[in-house]
């Protein structure tokens, strides 16, 4: 090691001896205690280092600094919230966001039939289209519902207000994938029909609110009552299925 | 943490901090105001100090980033000062001493600011170059490095 290694090692040496035992000085201390000249540029540096510290450790420090910090941390600590608390917030929170997201995905689901739907749309299609016959025929609905009760098909528990007023014209019962399913078709006022598919529901379904699906030419509502679910349909748009839903 | 052991923290560290923070700062009230605030910090995130041995080095630490986060500031939205005359006539307790301090401390904010904060820690005394190192966030050879410079 040379001089101004030294140096450059020492000028880390603290005035107050707290590095004496510090294994990397000890080479540039040795080189020091050799050299004359590096002794004399060490102690001065050491005199001066001292005498800075000293000056520095004499500033003034403002006399209320103290009690600011005392005073102002007491106002900043965050505030400690009891277990309990936290825990009842965390709960309260999980829950929201539950509700949330639940609303969310059924705001932002996909908007699509499901298969028995489509395979009820079919059925309708088809008498619509006089490419097959009713079951049952009555401008009764009362009696269609009877009718399938007594065919042990499924049939609406309750008719909606406005659907109940309309004439009927018959009823067609047809299973999908082993899930029985029934038709009651509907005259409307303005001539045209609207049909009240009735299935069985599924457990863990949950469609209390009606849901609007437009799927081509026909306008769908879906929803869940009971222990039935139950789609209305017509060839329309979904705005002018609402009145008969509710 | 307790009050009383925040006020043993604040009672040992308070006046090296503000020292320190003094010299980086172009003020006393800036001094102060960066040393409270590091306090403040302390009080609501020292908790997540492990090692409570470390806290000497987190307060300095925290001082320091925050007085570089204060500048970054600075230099992106410019402040008017009050100048300096109005500032010593606001001063409540002028120190007889101050004179050969000031001195000191002025030839200090005319070095460098890169070699101006591992001096005052080590002028402080109470910090070694691996101290200094952790607190600045640098090697140690650049501490030393700097240390160098900043003396010649």
């Amino acid at each position: 090691m040379d001089n101004r290694e030294a140096k450059f090692v020492l000028n880390a040496y603290r005035p107050g001896g707290q590095d004496a035992s510090d294994p990397r000085f000890a080479d540039a201390l040795e080189q020091a205690r050799r050299d004359p000249v590096l002794e004399h540029w060490f102690n001065e540096s050491i005199e001066f280092d001292t005498a800075m510290t000293g000056k520095l450790c004499a500033i003034a420090v403002p006399p209320d600094l103290r009690e600011n910090i005392l005073a102002g941390a007491k106002v900043s600590r965050p505030l400690r919230w009891s277990k309990p608390f936290v825990n009842w917030a965390i709960a309260a929170a999980l829950i929201s966001m539950a509700i949330l997201g639940s609303l969310i995905w059924q705001e932002t689901r996909p908007r699509h039939l499901a298969g028995w739907q489509n395979e009820a749309l079919g059925v309708i299609s088809s008498l619509v289209r006089q490419e097959s016959s009713f079951d049952a025929q009555s401008h009764d609905a009362g009696e269609l519902l009877a009718w399938l009760r007594a065919n042990h098909a499924p049939a609406a528990e309750k008719l909606p207000p406005n659907l109940g007023r309309l004439e009927s014209l018959g009823c067609r019962t047809f299973s999908w994938r082993g899930q029985p399913i029934s038709v009651i078709c509907f005259m409307r006022a303005d001539g045209g029909l609207i049909h009240l598919v009735c299935t069985k529901a599924v457990d863990g379904e949950r469609e209390d609110v009606p849901r609007f699906v437009q799927q081509g030419e026909w306008a769908t509502a879906t929803w869940r009552s009971g222990e039935m679910t139950y789609m209305l349909a017509f060839e329309g748009q979904t705005d002018q299925l609402r009145s008969y839903v509710l | 943490m307790s009050t009383d052991h925040f006020q043993q923290l604040v009672d040992q560290q308070y006046a090296l901090l503000y020292r320190f923070a003094l010299s980086l700062a172009k003020s006393e009230a800036d001094a102060a105001d960066l040393t409270q605030q590091t306090f403040f910090l302390w009080a609501s995130k020292g908790d997540q100090l492990r090692d409570r041995s470390e806290a000497r080095s987190w307060l300095f630490t925290t001082s320091y980033r925050e007085f570089l986060g204060r500048r970054r500031h600075e230099v992106r939205f410019p402040k008017v000062e009050l100048d300096d005359v109005r500032e010593q006539e606001m001063s409540i307790s002028p120190n007889v001493n101050v004179f050969d301090s000031t001195t000191v401390l002025q030839a200090l904010r005319n070095v460098e600011e890169l070699f101006r904060a591992p001096l005052t820690l080590f002028y402080l005394e109470q910090f070694s170059y691996q101290e200094i190192a952790d607190i600045l966030e640098v090697p140690i050879g650049t501490v030393m490095s700097r240390l160098s410079r900043g003396k010649a």
